[in-house]
């Protein structure tokens, strides 16, 4: 009985793959908005989730995210250190700074000075060079992305760069995640880094900490600040804090919230008017069923698994489109790093249910009142 | 119905089928491109508080290494050539050893100059006393003549005369000898002052100077002094405590002290003193223009035998017990 409902559902093929491509399409629409979305925001807590060993960040009272720090005296480093249950603490540098090229253009730079001693505070991964080329004079290291834009098409490495009338010479190219504004990210020594930028008086921008129980890094975050008076965010903490910075200050949750809402309309609004033509016009033969003794609820049931066929391919389709936008643009700079967060697909599944069972339910209530009798008209 | 090839539906099997596949692949990329936000430990050893002190309230600071004597910054007396140069750095000197030697060919001139008037002086003492004993025997003669005819009075005045002349001259003489000796020996002192000593015993450590180059009294040229030196056995390490954590040290206890970069290699270190005045404290940034920001209490620790661990002048961080760990 249920393979009759989908060989009615297919017998229309036009129809069929209208609704297939409705959902199809409203899928990719939400999957791919809100991928792109997630990963966007998430560029602003790309500074937290590059540095890998961090428990805890430590910063200002005032201090926001990664890049929007005030800097502390260099003492504090010690007052962390002095905290029971801080494992270890190292200093962090981060700061803005131009950088002039060798055709003389000049570029706004992201310095990120880290400890000299453990080079905690580097990506995990490095892409050419080691992390050892830090120990040899005026040595930075380049984010790939910053490569891309700074040195399109030639290998930065021994390009020499001007720093605050410093040398810096390139010796490494890390793999890192892009920050949001996708500045060039130069990563050299904390000592270093302070020759680098042009500072004030105070230059610590965070203190990095490492848990002795990094189970209780939230426990130890607040009693750093008791005893301290600093800020001290553990490392999910302060990724949300770089996320929500972007929520509030730019305009993109509510551009991609209008694309998502009208992915979801345009799914309501191809798949409920074709579904409920579909039915309409296959009322006919639902009334013949009537007629020959099938249930209602059995004709709920055969709708529910038109619905589902529809639902199920569409659906898989539009993943896949979204799968493979992602993976067709992975190489691009601009994507570097986007992923599809698991929960996304799981939020289009329920919208496409949530379109299905609407439509499905506002067709089958003709069906439900029709007369058996209505084949006979 | 299903595996009818002949029958086979491109919309009713093959799509589905189709997408069903799609789906796995999806689900099979979603999970292998989740991002790599695991916590790793660090690669290299980061400074950590000794295992005795990690749940306990401590006190932590960075410092410096120096000598137990602190660094001497050997000046020079006076300014000239350097001719003689007998040290290098990491020599081991004793008390009173030349370390090196400024230009004492003037110095020297006027020491021969004072000795040739050492004897130009004696010379004319001796004179001075030949004439005298000559004019001394003039006037006995005159003055053991009884006949007050026989020599005038004139001749007996001018006899007087000449033997206290005679006197006058061997005094004159002989405070000329005394000056030239004086000078020779304050051109000794001078040649003495162009040789510098190590004051005390102690480890050269940094030589600033070569032969034949000009040292002033006014210090060296970019103000380095001339040649550094200090006790290095035993090292001390001077510990910046930041003024507001000062109060919470537990003055007396040992201090945990390591290196920087090896920080997996600790020791621990005796308390000396802590200095008297709080001073602002030094961030050792290498510019020009060292920066000034806030106060610190300096703390001394005597470091153990470490067998080159330890340098003068390395930076290293250090675990102090804070007060309320030892109650």
């Amino acid at each position: 009985m249920l393979w009759i409902a989908i060989r009615m559902l297919t017998g229309d093929a036009q129809k069929f793959y209208g609704l297939v491509f409705g959902i199809a399409f409203s899928t990719l629409l939400i999957t791919q908005q809100l991928t792109i979305f997630v990963n966007l925001i998430e560029r602003g807590a790309s500074g937290v989730y590059n540095v890998s060993s961090a428990d805890i960040w430590v910063m200002d009272p005032v201090s926001r995210t990664t890049d929007v720090a005030y800097a502390m005296p260099s003492t504090a480093l010690d007052k962390v250190r002095s905290v029971p249950g801080v494992e270890w603490a190292v200093p962090h540098i981060r700061a803005q700074a131009s950088v002039r090229t060798k055709d003389g253009d000049l570029e706004g730079v992201a310095v990120i000075g880290v400890d000299d001693a453990t080079l905690i505070g580097l990506p995990k991964r490095m892409l050419e060079g080691s992390t050892d080329v830090l120990s040899q004079p005026d040595s930075v290291i380049i984010d790939d992305v910053g490569t891309t834009r700074m040195f399109p098409g030639q290998s930065p490495i021994g390009e020499r760069l001007e720093l605050n009338d410093q040398r810096a010479v390139i010796r490494g190219i890390a793999d890192a995640i892009p920050s949001f504004t996708s500045t060039v990210v130069l990563y050299t020594k904390y000592s270093q880094a302070l020759n680098y930028v042009p500072g004030t008086r105070n230059r610590l921008s965070f203190v990095l900490v490492g848990a002795e129980n990094p189970l209780e890094a939230k426990a130890l975050s607040e009693r750093i600040e008791r005893e301290t008076g600093l800020k001290a965010q553990t490392r999910d903490e302060f990724a949300q804090d770089g996320v929500q910075f972007i929520i509030e200050n730019t305009g993109i949750p509510l551009n991609f919230g209008i694309t998502v809402m009208l992915g979801f309309i345009v799914g309501v609004a191809i798949v409920g008017l074709t579904f409920s033509l579909f039915i309409r016009d296959n009322i006919k033969q639902f009334g013949a069923l009537k007629a020959i003794g099938v249930t209602n609820s059995k004709i709920r049931r055969m709708v529910a698994v038109q619905a589902g066929l529809v639902g199920l391919t569409g659906y898989g389709l539009g993943v896949l489109g979204t799968v493979f936008f992602i993976w067709g643009f992975s190489g691009d700079p601009t994507f570097k790093g986007f992923y599809i967060p698991w929960q996304i697909p799981l939020i289009s599944a329920l919208a496409v249910a949530v379109i299905l069972a609407l439509t499905g339910w506002l067709a089958l209530r003709n069906v439900l009142k029709t007369e058996p009798a209505s084949v006979f008209r | 119905m299903a595996l009818d090839w002949k029958n086979l539906s491109f919309s009713r099997q093959i799509l589905p089928a189709i997408a069903l596949l799609g789906l796995l692949a999806a689900v099979l990329f979603i999970f292998v491109g989740l991002p790599d936000r695991n916590l790793t430990e660090p690669d290299r050893e980061p400074p950590r508080a000794p295992a005795e002190l990690a749940a306990q309230a401590r006190v932590a600071g960075a410092g410096v290494v120096e000598p137990s004597s602190e660094t001497i910054q050997i000046g020079s007396a006076l300014s000239g050539l350097i001719t003689g140069l007998f040290v290098q750095p990491g020599d081991r000197v004793t008390e009173g050893q030349v370390l090196f030697t400024v230009d004492d060919r003037a110095v020297r001139a006027q020491l021969r100059e004072a000795n040739a008037a050492i004897a130009e002086a004696r010379a004319s003492i001796a004179e001075a006393r030949s004439a005298q004993a000559t004019a001394a025997q003039q006037l006995a003669l005159y003055r053991n003549v009884d006949d007050p005819a026989a020599v005038s009075r004139a001749e007996v005045i001018r006899a007087e005369g000449e033997a206290a002349a005679a006197r006058e001259r061997l005094s004159l003489a002989q405070a000329r000898l005394q000056a030239a000796q004086a000078r020779a020996g304050s051109a000794q002192t001078e040649i003495a002052r162009l040789t510098v000593r190590a004051p005390i015993a102690g480890e050269i450590l940094a030589v600033n100077i070569r032969k034949g180059e000009y040292v002033s009294t006014m210090g060296g040229s970019g103000s380095q002094p001339f040649i550094e030196m200090g006790q290095t056995q035993p090292l001390h390490v001077r510990i910046d405590i930041d003024e507001e954590q000062a109060p919470r040290v537990a003055l007396g206890a040992p201090a945990t002290v390591s290196p920087r970069g090896a920080s997996d290699r600790r020791v621990e270190a005796e308390f000396v003193r802590a200095e008297p005045l709080v001073v602002p404290k030094r961030s050792l940034t290498n510019s020009a223009a060292e920066r000034v920001d806030v106060r610190v209490l300096q703390v001394i620790y005597e470091l153990p035998e470490t067998n080159g661990l330890f340098r003068v002048g390395q930076q290293v961080d250090a675990y102090i017990a804070a007060k309320g760990a030892e109650e």
